[in-house]
């Protein structure tokens, strides 16, 4: 992979089987530096924490409904912090709908994913955020 | 349309999209096998997963009200392969570890066929999915609803649809 297998990435999803297939997708992919969080509101001071250690999350990986703080309100967070506004952020959705694209994209989200999806099709995803 | 032509065209989105997502996250094809209508609340498998739903029809500037259920219920021996199969490694009980496989599933299967329910003139708002276990347990069908039993066959095991839906004006 060109990508360096040792990026940093959090995996933000409320659902433990789901961060299990993501972290499972990811590892087959080739990384191997994968943390994951319950929630977006578990998952945001988890990334503060990072920027201050000096180590910042370099991908992250988010569901979008979860019941504290949404994958959407996340990624507000996030590009409303200085220094994340380019922090690649890949959204993962079950909802098909157009118009969660539309707001996802509008809010800055670096690319979407509709569940259910295949390693395949989360690697070309990545590959296209990277390029 | 009648209410039982409703149900018959709202249930098909839902087993399309049980099919794609059996393929794509279980690594499994779903034979669909004969529905039936069924007249009581005990379920047929062992781990059930429930998700309602509801929303409006509008149907050439008619409209009105709906209310619906999707289950799908996993005798154990399949829930088991089915989590082994998607999470990649081996479950034989009941585990922590797999408890919400089942509502991810339904979540997904409703998150597909919402798009598709849409385009039919249907709005769909979900509700967050739930879990039912033990031998012979029961599901609460909301009120006045009709239920359809869709059986499926995989390599995995069967597993069962159940689709409940009623509308009011």
């Amino acid at each position: 992979m060109a990508l360096k297998a040792d990026i940093k990435i959090l995996v933000v999803d409320d659902m433990s089987t789901m961060r299990k297939i993501i972290k499972n997708m990811l590892s087959q992919i080739g990384f191997t530096n994968i943390s994951e969080a319950d929630d977006g509101a578990t998952a945001w001071p988890m990334i503060e924490s990072a920027i201050k250690e000096g180590r910042p999350y370099e991908f992250i990986v988010s569901d979008w409904n979860m019941p504290q703080l949404s994958g959407l309100d996340l990624l507000k967070n996030v590009r409303a912090t200085p220094g994340l506004e380019k922090l690649p952020f890949l959204m993962i959705t079950a909802e098909a709908e157009q118009g969660n694209v539309v707001i996802a994209v509008k809010a800055g989200v670096s690319n979407f994913i509709v569940k259910p999806f295949s390693a395949q099709v989360l690697k070309e995803k990545i590959d296209r955020i990277f390029k | 349309m009648s209410s039982d032509t409703h149900f018959i065209e709202f249930s098909k989105p839902f087993i399309d999209a049980a099919k794609n997502v059996f393929e794509t996250m279980v690594f499994t094809k779903l034979d669909t096998q004969k529905p039936s209508i069924k007249n009581d609340t005990v379920s047929r498998g062992d781990i059930s997963a429930v998700l309602g739903l509801s929303g409006d029809i509008d149907k050439n500037g008619s409209k009105c009200v709906y209310k619906a259920m999707l289950v799908i219920s996993f005798p154990y021996e399949t829930y088991f392969k089915v989590a082994s199969a998607m999470l990649g490694e081996a479950y034989t009980s009941y585990v922590p570890d797999i408890h919400d496989l089942g509502g991810e599933i339904v979540n997904m299967i409703m998150g597909n066929a919402k798009r598709d329910l849409k385009t039919m003139g249907y709005t769909s708002n979900m509700a967050i999915p739930s879990m039912v276990e033990g031998k012979c347990h029961s599901i609460k069908y909301p009120l006045g609803t009709h239920v359809v039993l869709i059986p499926f066959e995989s390599i995995h095991g069967a597993l069962f649809m159940e689709i409940c839906y009623s509308e009011a004006e």
